[in-house]
């Protein structure tokens, strides 16, 4: 009885938690990025991947997704980003462009190179895809 | 007149306040052009005119490729009455005017009128940015606060970088609070780690009157989600009588509340221009009912000086 009862708390927290990819095109110039070269694009400091500007791609604001990787990859608060953000665009800097669903993420990550976004590493099979970095989240992220 | 001025701009403000998702400006469609800019009015108790609209600035940028352009014109000092500066006119003032070029991914170089890279006000010198209304002595006092020139920037990695600066002409803008110079020569390196920060400055320059100074400063901040601190000490050797041996400050904000801030700051300054040794204690409060407004008050002590005051502001970055 405890085994089963372990068993799915185990099941349970298996399915609350969230494996963030972070994803570049198929033909992405590097396989592996430093979670400061991310940080860094995602914050509108780096530009270029060899030679090549590259286009970020964000999800919408209350997305569970962007909630994992502000807090795991980009290490930050809602507020701090904001303060962050307001600065940024006071200096000419702007923000990742949004994308409304998954699927339009891989649209762009299909016909957009350099590119680069996050996933969930389930949506993620059967995709062409570079996966650059991967974390996971809790369900409380 | 003016109260249909005034009118308009406290409307079109609250019809911000309505917005909470922060995407600033306004995208022209099918462009890389953005359009925005920000608001500031003050009431000062020690000021002669009390009431003011200190600010009303456009912003514009632009990107292409490998280039960035940045514009600020701004409306600055506008009294109830009308007046601007106290003139009767219009007076349009160019804050920057910057053409970024990115050479690749480490270096970058910059010209035109830009916010000088000295410190960590010069970043974002305007009160919607920055936890209190009131600015530090060091600010306006010890390095120009824009430079007419070239900036060649060089990140050493993500965290780490350094930036020259180079100006040997007349600045072309035609009114500042700030010192203005006809020649400015300037190195700085800034670091971050985390939430930690640090910057390292050091230049001279040459105002319009022929008065020449050297600087040299040091400052960090640790921006955390509960509170941050920020402090800085510059210190400016002049061939004048007018040296200003020492300026620092530490300041602490304190996130109370979603929404809700606090400040202390306390400085410390001699300036033999003015012939005075003195500290200044700051406490304030902030609200901001959405990332693009914050209400302010602050009471700020003068040791020496008679300025103490409240000061409240109202802005707005859209």
């Amino acid at each position: 009885m405890l085994k089963i009862l372990l068993l799915l708390i185990f099941i349970m927290l298996e399915l609350c938690s969230i494996e963030l990819v972070v994803i570049g095109d198929k033909n992405f110039s590097e396989n592996n990025l430093t979670i400061q070269q991310i940080r860094a694009i995602f914050l509108d400091k780096k530009h270029f991947i060899k030679e090549e500007k590259i286009l970020a791609m964000n999800h919408k604001v209350n997305h569970p997704l962007r909630q994992c990787f502000e807090k795991k990859i980009l290490k930050k608060t809602k507020r701090s980003l904001e303060r962050y953000w307001r600065k940024a665009y006071y200096l000419g800097k702007r923000p990742p462009k949004i994308i409304s669903s998954t699927n339009m993420l891989f649209l762009y990550l299909d016909s957009v190179h350099p590119a680069i976004g996050y996933s969930d590493l389930n949506a993620t099979f059967n995709k062409e895809l570079t996966i650059l970095y991967q974390a996971t989240c809790d369900n409380d992220s | 007149m003016k109260h249909l001025f005034i009118f308009f701009i406290l409307t079109y403000s609250s019809f911000l306040w309505a917005e909470e998702e922060a995407s600033y400006g306004w995208n022209i469609p099918n462009s890389s052009i953005n359009i925005g800019g920000y608001l500031d009015t003050t009431y000062d108790t020690k000021r002669e005119e009390k009431f003011l609209f200190n600010d009303i600035a456009l912003i514009f940028s632009a990107n292409k490729n490998r280039f960035n352009l940045l514009g600020e014109v701004e409306l600055s000092h506008i009294s109830l009455n009308g007046k601007s500066n106290n003139r009767s006119d219009v007076d349009l003032n160019l804050e920057r005017l910057q053409l970024n070029y990115t050479l690749n991914d480490k270096q970058s170089i910059q010209i035109g009128r830009f916010n000088s890279d000295i410190g960590y006000w010069s970043q974002a010198p305007i009160p919607i940015l920055q936890d209190t209304t009131t600015t530090p002595h060091i600010v306006g006092n010890f390095f120009p606060k824009a430079t007419t020139g070239v900036l060649f920037r060089q990140n050493i990695n993500e965290e780490n970088s350094f930036s020259v600066t180079f100006q040997d002409n007349k600045d072309i803008a035609h009114q500042d609070e700030s010192i203005q110079v006809n020649r400015h020569q300037a190195l700085a390196y800034y670091g971050v780690h985390n939430d930690f920060s640090w910057r390292f400055s050091l230049g001279s320059y040459r105002e319009s009157t022929n008065k020449k100074a050297r600087y040299i400063g040091i400052g960090s901040e640790y921006d955390g989600e509960e509170f941050s601190i920020q402090t800085e000490l510059f210190k400016q050797h002049s061939d004048k009588n007018d040296e200003k041996p020492y300026s620092g400050y530490i300041q602490s904000t304190w996130h109370f509340k979603e929404k809700q801030d606090a400040t202390f700051r306390f400085e410390s300054y001699e300036d033999n221009a003015l012939d005075i040794k003195e500290e200044i204690y700051l406490l304030g409060y902030s609200y901001r009912p959405t990332t693009k407004t914050a209400l302010k008050g602050e009471y700020i002590h003068h040791t020496k000086l008679p300025l103490n005051r409240f000061v409240y502001s109202f802005s707005v970055l859209f």
